[in-house]
């Protein structure tokens, strides 16, 4: 086989995305339906039948040219190895599955062809992020998941708040892709080239200073797209889109892009010291905030929104550490659990007839359907990190890999992690008893739930369960799997004694045993809560919008008012008007010398031809 | 000539200082044409001293054509004397300041 057959796996979504935008409302919706599911399942098949190609070194393929001009060489190149491949596969076979979902859940939506599109637009981006083997591309499919984002929470953009919600996202995200640009550039003007694999091996020969700038850029960037300390305020607002773009964008892929991002470069990142523990801190602290937040959310996306921000932190906190594999074994554990747990809230949502608040809900374990009960607890067990789930192993490495790092801001984030530990536990049992503990508080709606919309949730779940699999610590019997097979990018390798992981794995048990604990003695039995600071103080994110609202929105309106009214309004209009006024008042008295009456003109003439002839009998004279 | 030439431009002046008053006093139509006749026929009384003066004919040919032109003159402006009163109903010169500003 033609490697260059590596590009249809992100061309097929490509072609179903412009076939859906241009013909998708004059098909028969089953067509367009099918069009959309086709062009990402074809690409999950074709990465399996792929996969051989990321053995080694990997696969580079070139399409063509894309710039060549004055010294910049960019070509429309992907390269499939490893990490590219495993990326590749959770993508399109998460993809796949929310798209079967969406079929399902927008079955009453009238425009359904641009949300296939989009939908189907958003996966070639990813894709192409993803096998990208150039910065420049790279960055193609960075600023396209970005606009794919924006199109698809503001898709019900007939209510204002989504879609100040969706270029809200759009906005914030582009502040850290200034960085993520500022940062390309700067890599081309220090290595001539925007090769990814280039950049990585001549990284060793750069300043260290110039590193840790770099690895500062590069991290600002991801902090955007994948939602971090000082870029997060976005992603709880996202929600207002469909619940299957919040399972694909804002939960299983986008929001890794920046986790991706890290590792492709992880060879530049990793040696700069600095930068490193720079990530780490971010990664800690925003899994930490993130968390606290979603202890008093109210909304049942607005909790794993915050979840999803939490989860990714802890990715962050991998790679700061070191650990790409770590990172990345999250990322899959996560991807799959997190895309189930928000199809389940979508059908809880569907079952209580659209109420989003999840202090309005409960009772939905008798009365809604056994299974999405145990989709729920399975999807809500990997998240908490409960023994022998997906989640607990992938969190235990990333909890391992922070605490052999050794130094003691490394221990210090550790705890952090440990508490986050503790609080994602918490506030998973405090979403999964609103939901479906006691009897029901409002509407609850049995009825069955569409078919597509019940089993694409089956192997997510059974993913995300045994998703312990892919990397499985030799501890519990397993080869590593996703380590091995990342090789060389891999990152640093983790070894630790097995008195120590099993101290570890106890730990992050006791802390979940805890987390649930606590949970069920707060929310096992419901009370209504008492209105206190401390929680609307959460609710609102520690006050997040308000700060960015005080620090940048509201002086950035008064620059603008000043240069509107003071500027332009006072200076530049007041100078051209009044001109104009005075010209104009000039000649309003200017037009009344002309009476139109003959005699007044007659008499000017008289008076003209006199003073005439006094200058030339003056001029006589002298 | 008997006359001597500075009376003829004596009297010549002083006929359009007359002719001008009448075209800048008066406000009938009819009375500023008479008045802008008699400035023209002061300036050909001027021409013909001139002519007898220096013995030149030029200035009496310039007097023919003088006299062309008034009598042209006069048949169109007292055809629009006519149109004019018949549509203003007027021959106020004031009346007609169509033109004003």
């Amino acid at each position: 086989m033609n490697e260059s057959l590596l590009f249809l796996i992100p061309l097929l979504p490509l072609t179903a995305a412009v076939l859906n935008m241009l013909f998708g409302m004059r098909l028969p919706r089953l067509v367009t339906e099918t069009v959309a599911v086709s062009g990402v399942a074809a690409a999950f098949l074709l990465t399996l039948l792929f996969w051989g190609y990321a053995d080694g070194e990997g696969t580079r393929a070139t399409l063509g040219s894309w710039l060549a001009a004055a010294g910049v060489e960019v070509s429309f190149a992907l390269h499939f190895d490893a990490l590219a491949a495993a990326m590749t596969l959770m993508v399109t076979g998460v993809a796949t599955l929310i798209h079967l979902y969406a079929v399902g859940y927008m079955h009453d939506e009238d425009d359904y062809a641009r949300f296939f599109g989009l939908l189907n637009l958003f996966v070639f981006a990813m894709l192409t992020i993803v096998l990208a083997d150039n910065l420049l591309l790279l960055f193609l499919g960075w600023e396209g998941v970005g606009l794919c984002s924006y199109g698809l929470i503001g898709f019900w953009y007939r209510q204002t708040e989504n879609a100040r919600a969706g270029t809200k996202a759009f906005l914030v995200t582009r502040v850290g892709d200034v960085f993520l640009a500022a940062a390309l550039l700067w890599l081309f003007a220090l290595t001539g080239t925007l090769e990814i694999a280039a950049i990585n091996a001549q990284a060793a020969g750069l300043a260290p200073a110039v590193l840790t700038a770099l690895t500062l850029l590069l991290l600002l960037g991801a902090c955007g797209k994948s939602a971090q300390l000082p870029l997060m305020t976005w992603l709880a607002d996202a929600m207002a889109g469909p619940t299957p773009v919040s399972a694909l964008i804002h939960a299983a892929t986008m929001v890794t892009a920046g986790v991706y991002l890290l590792c492709r470069l992880f060879p530049l990142v990793s040696l700069s010291p600095d930068g490193m523990a720079a990530i780490a801190v971010v990664g800690a602290l925003t899994a930490l905030y993130a968390a606290t937040c979603a202890l008093a959310q109210r909304e049942i996306k607005r909790v794993l929104a915050y979840s999803t921000m939490s989860q990714v932190g802890y990715m962050f906190l991998a790679v700061g550490a070191g650990s790409v594999a770590g990172a990345l074994f999250h990322l899959f554990t996560h991807a799959f659990f997190k895309a189930a747990l928000f199809m389940a809230a979508g059908c809880v949502i569907h079952l209580a007839g659209g109420e989003n608040n999840i202090l309005r809900m409960g009772g939905l374990a008798r009365r809604g359907p056994r299974e999405l009960l145990w989709v729920f607890v399975a999807g809500a067990l990997c998240l908490a990190g409960a023994p022998l789930t997906g989640g607990f192993f992938s969190k235990d490495a990333i909890l391992l890999a922070a605490y052999t790092e050794g130094s003691p801001l490394f221990l210090a984030l550790w705890g952090v992690a440990l508490l986050t530990a503790l609080l994602t536990a918490a506030y998973t049992f405090r979403l999964v008893y609103l939901v479906f503990a006691g009897t029901p508080r409002g509407a609850v709606d049995p009825h069955p739930l569409p078919w597509l919309m019940r089993w694409p949730l089956w192997p997510l779940v059974l993913c995300g369960l045994g998703g312990g699999l892919l990397n499985l610590p030799p501890l519990f019997g397993g080869g590593e799997w996703l380590t091995r097979r990342l090789g060389g990018l891999a990152g640093r390798a983790i070894s630790a004694t097995h008195d120590l992981e099993w101290a570890l794995g106890a730990l992050a048990t006791g802390l979940v045993v805890l987390g649930w604990g606590l949970a069920r003695w707060r929310y096992g039995r419901f009370r209504a809560g008492r209105d206190h600071r401390l929680g609307r103080w959460l609710l609102r994110g520690w006050g997040a919008d308000a700060l960015v609202e005080a620090l940048l929105v509201r002086p950035f309106t008064a620059i603008s008012r000043f240069c509107a009214i003071g500027c332009d309004r006072a200076l530049v209009a007041a100078t051209v008007d009044g001109i104009a006024r005075q010209t104009s008042a000039c000649g309003e008295r200017l037009r009344l010398l002309t009476t139109g009456r003959v005699s007044t003109y007659l008499a000017a003439f008289l008076w003209g031809f006199l003073i005439m002839l006094g200058w030339f009998l003056l001029a006589l004279v002298r | 000539m008997i006359v001597p030439f500075a009376h003829v431009l004596l009297f010549a002046a002083l006929l359009f200082v007359m002719g001008l008053g009448c075209a800048l006093a008066r406000r009938n139509l009819i009375m500023i044409l008479i008045g802008v006749e008699i400035m023209l026929n002061a300036a050909a009384v001027a021409l013909v001293g001139g002519s007898a003066h220096w013995r030149q004919v030029d200035g009496q040919v310039f007097v023919v054509f003088l006299m062309a032109m008034t009598s042209a003159e006069v048949a169109i402006s007292l055809a629009m004397v006519v149109y004019l009163r018949r549509r203003r109903g007027t021959l106020e010169a004031d009346k007609f300041d169509g033109m004003h500003g």
